[in-house]
């Protein structure tokens, strides 16, 4: 049902176009004296990274001027033929109707530079006579097929707009959208973007769509999925690498949370080295740098973050001597770290109700968590009267009461507990 | 039948309740008859009745308004140099009204506080001698530091030997009006080797079923309390399957939250049971057993810790197919 918000809010007038505001009003310019004759130059080259608004500004020009615009993409031209079939729309200036044309030829790089297909050629025979204004878009001009087509052409560079210019079109589609956006999510959204308009509205759209508000924690998943990629290199490097010195740099690689990296090693490790002297003495190493994180822990003291990458990255490296190369293997997102997200409510839930055995029974809520919670758990399983007593001794609620007995026994208890 | 947990309900009250470590309690009992008590350290065993002694010497001593002149603190909970600085100081440097002139400050499982914290705790204690004694309680009292240690007088406790165990577990069945035959009662002793605490809630847990009470009770109570397979784990691991061995670990540590160290002395304990390990294996396994279980207090995470033995035996597997 919902429209792709690239689409619905596409600029309707050139001044909506955001940035690269000198090289639209060369544009316009050129365009304009078409009126007193044919120009010197009879063709525009668009260049320019996607995504920054070549062909919007195109479309919103002949719009603002009324023209026609007869618009041609990739799939139209790959050949020589192909081409030629636009020659004819190319030698009148106005239509019919009486309407000005222009003429567009986007996403050029697709066509075809080699002779036998002779795509380029034939564009280039055209734009030599041609008789109303054409615009070529492509998003690099200086590619070789483009060398003598390029000698007929005005060239108009489009650049990225600024994260700033960004933000306050992103800011403009939320007003419209009726989302009251954080100023940091979308700054966070447009810098990402690294210019690229389009995509920046296509995260907007992913992240906000249906939401009344968007703040910075809904948007800062995104830095995550970027770094996923980044961490399947540094794994690569650490898992592959012949010395200690390059396993100890792939983490400096780029800013990774060294307990994630960790999670991340530790997930992998058996599925890359697979050699069983091989395996132990990897996960040997990572058992050392765990020791070496309890050190950190106890004694507060961070200087032993630097024997646990040690262990984690060049003693995994070192573990490598007889494994056989076997190919790609993918790896795998730490299964800990999503268990641990899932039942990160029950573990919570578990706490509580050792800080309630705690309260009655000497032990720490930890220990009475491992220890005292399964025998309860037994309890409550068998016997509703025995469960009973101890919930109302124990103070547990409802919510305890489920998670210890299961729903059903737990409606028993509960019922029994409130008579 | 009574319900609440038994392991509260039959913890002795006074110091001439308690049935074992006969030797601590005579001391204990001249500290209560000169009124004055030391630092202490009570190390040794889960569920051989250090904090037990601890509340029985304060209300021996206090009275039963005793919860008034002592603090319980739980050292895993409270592990942070803060609390010895605020908690602690606060509780310490105020004077104890009555006949006597000290508090007492009872710090459970202080082995797990922080050697920083510890610090700490040592210049409280130097400071507030006066108005407040301490009785320290740790499983290991090699984790304290030394100059805690060298303030405190050391009180070793130990197992209980089977036939207080079986003493107390047959009076409480009494009370209770179950009915207790000898083999539960052995199985018992046998599954938690003289640990009271566990051996009343496994008691009590076994009762529930409402039966009497046969080995083939406890063992259920055990197998579900400690509800997966270690033997088969170590049988996966051995066959060459880390990653199978692996995944019965984490549902051991995650889904049904057994401890650690558990896990490693169950571990331990099938080794030697295994036909197909040659014995001189065993022997050289046991090793690497004790380093990880040994790491396992250092480290700072259990599956991790648990896995590496898991990859050792893996290798072990292979080495011995090798010849």
């Amino acid at each position: 049902m919902h429209t792709a918000w690239t689409i619905k809010h596409k600029p309707q007038t050139l001044a909506e176009v955001v940035g690269n505001k000198d090289v639209i009003q060369k544009l316009v310019t050129w365009v304009k004296a078409w009126d007193k004759g044919i120009p010197k130059k009879r063709v525009v080259f668009i260049y320019g990274p996607p995504g920054i608004g070549k062909t919007v500004a195109v479309e919103t020009l002949a719009k603002d001027l009324d023209m026609e615009l007869a618009e041609k993409n990739a799939s139209d031209y790959r050949t020589e033929e192909a081409v030629k079939k636009f020659a004819g729309i190319a030698s009148q200036y106005a239509t019919l109707f009486g309407k000005k044309r222009l003429i567009l030829f986007d996403e050029l790089d697709g066509i075809t530079g080699t002779q036998d297909r002779g795509g380029v050629k034939a564009l280039t025979e055209i734009i030599k006579v041609t008789r109303c204004p054409l615009v070529l878009i492509a998003n690099n001009a200086y590619d070789p097929k483009f060398t003598t087509l390029r000698n007929y052409c005005l060239l108009l560079q489009f650049k990225k707009p600024p994260a700033g210019e960004v933000a306050k079109l992103l800011r403009k589609i939320c007003a419209r959208e009726g989302i009251e956006a954080e100023e940091d999510a979308l700054k966070f959204i447009a810098q990402r973007s690294g210019g690229d308009v389009r995509s920046a509205i296509n995260d907007l759209q992913a992240l906000a769509q249906g939401k009344t508000r968007l703040t910075y924690e809904d948007v800062s998943w995104l830095a995550y999925r970027d770094r996923q990629e980044n961490i399947f290199t540094i794994l690569r490097m650490i898992f592959y690498a012949r010395s200690c010195i390059s396993a100890k740099q792939a983490v400096d690689m780029a800013d990774v949370d060294p307990d994630m990296l960790f999670e991340w090693i530790y997930e992998n490790v058996p599925r890359h080295l697979t050699h069983p002297r091989d395996l132990a003495r990897a996960m040997n190493a990572l058992s050392l740098a765990d020791v070496y994180r309890g050190r950190i822990r106890s004694t507060r003291n961070w200087k032993f973050t630097r024997y646990f990458m040690d262990f984690m990255t060049a003693g995994v490296a070192m573990a490598r001597r007889e494994t056989k190369p076997s190919g790609w293997t993918p790896f795998r997102f730490p299964k800990r770290i999503q268990t641990l997200s899932r039942s990160k409510a029950s573990r919570r839930l578990e706490l509580e109700i050792g800080r309630k055995i705690r309260r009655k029974c000497h032990i720490s809520s930890y220990r009475a968590s491992k220890e005292v919670l399964p025998y309860i758990r037994i309890i409550f399983e068998n016997n509703v009267d025995m469960a009973v007593e101890i919930a109302r001794w124990l103070d547990l609620n409802a919510g305890m009461i489920k998670y210890i007995a299961g729903e059903e026994q737990a409606e028993a208890i509960i019922r029994l507990l409130e008579a | 039948m009574s319900f609440e947990m038994w392991t509260e309900k039959y913890r002795p009250k006074r110091l001439d309740e308690m049935v074992n470590q006969k030797e601590i309690v005579e001391r204990l009992k001249s500290f209560v008859k000169s009124r004055n008590v030391p630092h202490c350290i009570f190390a040794g065993p889960p569920g051989t009745g250090k904090t037990t002694a601890a509340l029985c010497l304060a209300r021996d001593l206090y009275g039963d308004a005793y919860r008034e002149h002592i603090m319980e603190l739980n050292a895993s909970d409270e592990r942070g140099i803060d609390v010895v600085r605020e908690t602690v100081k606060t509780f310490a440097r105020v004077r104890s009204i009555g006949d006597v002139p000290f508090k007492i400050m009872i710090l459970d499982e202080a082995d797990n506080m922080t050697s920083d914290a510890q610090q700490a705790l040592r210049r409280t204690m130097e400071r507030y001698t006066e108005t407040c004694r301490f009785i320290l309680i740790a499983n290991y009292s090699g984790k304290i530091i030394e100059p805690i240690q060298s303030r405190c007088a050391p009180f070793r406790f130990t197992y209980l030997p089977k036939t207080e165990h079986d003493e107390f577990l047959r009076r409480i069945a009494k009370n209770e009006g179950i009915t207790l035959l000898d083999e539960g009662l052995e199985a018992i002793f046998e599954v938690c080797g003289g640990d009271m605490r566990r051996a009343i809630n496994t008691l009590q847990a076994a009762a529930s079923f409402g039966k009497s009470i046969t080995a083939e009770i406890v063992y259920s109570v055990v197998g579900r309390a400690h509800p997966a397979d270690i033997q088969q784990m170590v049988l996966t691991a051995l066959n060459g399957d880390f990653i199978k061995a692996r995944e019965k670990l984490r549902e051991m540590i995650q889904k049904y939250g057994v401890a650690g160290t558990d896990i490693i002395r169950q571990i331990h304990t099938e080794i030697f049971r295994i036909n197909t390990v040659p014995e001189p294996w065993k022997i050289k396994l046991a090793d690497t057993i004790g380093e990880i279980d040994f790491r396992l207090v250092q480290g700072s995470n259990e599956e991790v810790q648990l896995s590496a033995l898991l990859a050792r035996l893996v290798e072990a597997g292979y080495e011995m197919k090798q010849k």
